[in-house]
């Protein structure tokens, strides 16, 4: 019963964040100066006629009013249309002029649906590749807190976290792609393009992996049920994998809902450097074509995300061990 | 982010007071025991005073341009390098260590910035929501909560892609996203504070709320969470990196670290220095003030387990 009442309070919780990120978003979009019907007419156009287009899109209503009719489309499921992105899936050039009020526009859901999974992709693929090198690192590093394993666990967890993302990325396609053509970047055509993105984020996600890792083990291993252990004379083996690392994991996991948007963030900085047709990739594109529908959409999924990701994470936490208050 | 987030709030059973003074100088001698802090300490107060230094006293400008000179490579790295360009020139003959130095400057001076004002208006709010309780409480957590649930890199890409960037624009998006989590750690620290022996004392004594809080209690419960805040620099510096990169940082012709590297991806092939020196630059003093923090948080955590 607990459970049920958990996931309803949470779920709810979650609308309410949802509802006020979209508000947010929704706001920021129109109270910012820059108007998108400007590039949708095109810089020549006379101001009449930009006047004119943005009262059939809806832009000149106040702004709750435009918001109520948003999210009225949204409850029905309807994220409204790109202004930007037709069906055929060209991007309108600048000053080419495109009337957004046709129904011949990508659908944001779409454009979402189409895109998410390749950046769930690239984020698992980036999430084995960090577990890859932090668990042995870690363990290593919680197990020997005060010697050499700690050592090397603080020294790569600090240069790791010290490298910007998108630096490295340009290292690597330089290297990597450009001059030695061991993986291919840039653009999607198969999951060998999913490699190098995923090493960039790695190293940004693998830090904090090896941080947590190394306190909670260290943690762990100080208290009484791993000397009660060792006095049953359990093998050093089955101390750390069967008991020790099973308690350890309870922050690692919580620190993936913590950290989120710092993966998110990531995300979306790598999918643009390798033009990896991605949801950060789109976002990006979004922002600077001031693609108002497809970002709002953008900002309600990924929210949502979040949310639900949360919810996860402690139900996870919960069930490696019930002591966990839900 | 989890950085401020491990931070045990709890003062040390020594901190009371007077004895505080004493438990900051611990902290910071048992950081300076280790070589770690002492490596990262030096390589930033290098970079520091060079970067602020060498642009006064050289002639040799960042901004520049001179067409002729443009693409030299660094040092012994081909045909062309002299030593008045010691890493070589950009597309339009820029100097690129004058480049990176002023690069340094204005990241270092976002970084710090953002990270003082965050940590102003967190503790500030965080003290102020735990030391008062009630509706204080209430509202600032509440605001915190669903500040820390917005994913902050759309709100920052939004904010800053719609609207012309400035420095001033830049430091408020970045601390828009540390902010909360200072003022959580501070609140809790607050409410332990607030029913501890010396404040019940200055109650009876007849000190107001206002007094306690920014006289005695403040000074008891800021020290620690500070030290930790000194990671946090160096991911502000990261973050406005990115922002540069994408475009929507500190605008041309003002050098900055993202921007440069965002513009030097065309050049990679045949003028990869470009690209390259500023990310060192960048990595080098992201490492100092990394390792410089670490071993600050880890004295602090080994002063604090001892005193218990």
């Amino acid at each position: 019963m607990i459970f049920v009442e958990f996931l309803i309070k949470r779920i709810l919780q979650g609308l309410v964040i949802v509802a006020i990120t979209s508000f947010v978003i929704f706001t920021l979009l129109r109270v910012i100066p820059g108007d998108p019907v400007r590039l949708i007419v095109g810089g020549m156009a006379p101001d009449n006629v930009v006047e004119e287009v943005a009262a059939k899109m809806g832009l000149r209503d106040p702004i709750l009013v435009q918001y109520g009719r948003y999210m009225g489309n949204l409850v029905t499921g309807d994220m409204g249309q790109s202004y930007l992105r037709p069906k055929s899936g060209m991007i309108a050039t600048g000053g080419e002029y495109v009337d957004p009020t046709k129904s011949d526009m990508a659908e944001v859901w779409d454009l979402i649906l189409e895109r998410v999974p390749l950046t769930l992709q690239l984020a698992a693929t980036a999430l084995v590749f960090a577990l890859l090198v932090s668990l042995p690192i870690g363990i290593a590093g919680g197990l020997r807190s005060e010697g050499w394993p700690a050592r090397i666990a603080f020294g790569i967890q600090s240069l790791f976290v010290s490298i910007p993302n998108f630096w490295l990325a340009i290292i690597l396609i330089l290297f990597l792609s450009v001059k030695w053509h061991l993986i291919p970047a840039l653009g999607y055509k198969g999951f060998a393009y999913v490699i190098l993105p995923a090493i960039v984020l790695a190293v940004e996600i693998s830090p904090f992996i090896i941080r947590t890792l190394t306190t909670s083990l260290a943690e762990v291993m100080q208290s009484y049920f791993i000397d009660e252990a060792k006095v049953r004379g359990l093998p050093r083996r089955r101390i750390v994998f069967g008991h020790a690392l099973r308690n350890a994991s309870v922050p690692l996991i919580n620190l993936l809902g913590i950290q989120l948007s710092t993966l998110i963030g990531g995300v979306l900085v790598v999918e643009y450097i390798f033009d990896y047709p991605g949801l950060g990739h789109l976002t990006v594109v979004s922002v600077v074509g001031r693609d108002f529908p497809v970002i709002q959409g953008i900002a309600i999924t990924i929210s949502a995300v979040f949310v639900f990701i949360n919810i996860l994470v402690d139900l996870v936490a919960y069930m490696i061990d019930p002591r966990v208050e839900l | 982010m989890s950085d401020v987030a491990q931070i045990t709030p709890t003062a040390p059973v020594a901190a009371e007071n007077e004895g505080q003074s004493t438990v900051t100088m611990r902290i910071l001698k048992t950081a300076w025991r280790s070589k770690a802090f002492q490596f990262g300490f030096w390589i930033f107060v290098i970079l520091v005073v060079t970067s602020l230094i060498l642009p006064l006293v050289s002639p040799v400008s960042a901004t520049k341009m001179a067409i002729r000179e443009k693409f030299l490579p660094p040092l012994f790295m081909g045909e062309g390098w002299s030593w008045i360009h010691p890493l070589g020139t950009d597309q339009l003959g820029r100097d690129m260590l004058m480049r990176c130095m002023v690069g340094l400057r204005y990241s270092l001076m976002i970084g710090i910035i953002t990270v003082v004002l965050m940590f102003i208006v967190g503790c500030g709010l965080g003290l102020l929501a735990g030391f008062k309780g009630k509706w204080w409480d209430t509202i600032i957590m509440r605001i915190t909560d669903a500040q820390l649930s917005l994913p902050m890199i759309i709100l920052a890409i939004t904010i800053l892609g719609i609207s012309k960037p400035s420095v001033a624009s830049i430091i408020v998006v970045l601390g828009l996203s540390g902010w909360p989590l200072y003022a959580r750690v501070a609140r809790s620290a607050a409410v332990t504070e607030r029913e501890k022996e010396y404040v019940r004392g200055l109650r009876v004594v007849g000190a107001g709320d206002w007094r306690i809080l920014l006289l005695y209690a403040a000074p008891n419960i800021l020290p620690p969470i500070a030290f930790v805040a000194v990671l946090d620099i160096a991911r502000m510096m990261i973050f406005e990196s990115i922002l540069g990169f994408l475009g929507l940082g500190i605008q041309p012709p003002t050098p900055s670290f993202g921007s440069i590297i965002a513009d030097a991806r065309k050049y990679l092939i045949n003028a990869w220095w470009i690209a390259t020196s500023p990310g060192v630059f960048l990595a080098v003093a992201l490492t100092a003030i990394n390792l410089m923090g670490a071993s600050l948080e880890k004295a602090r955590n080994t002063v604090y387990a001892g005193a218990r």
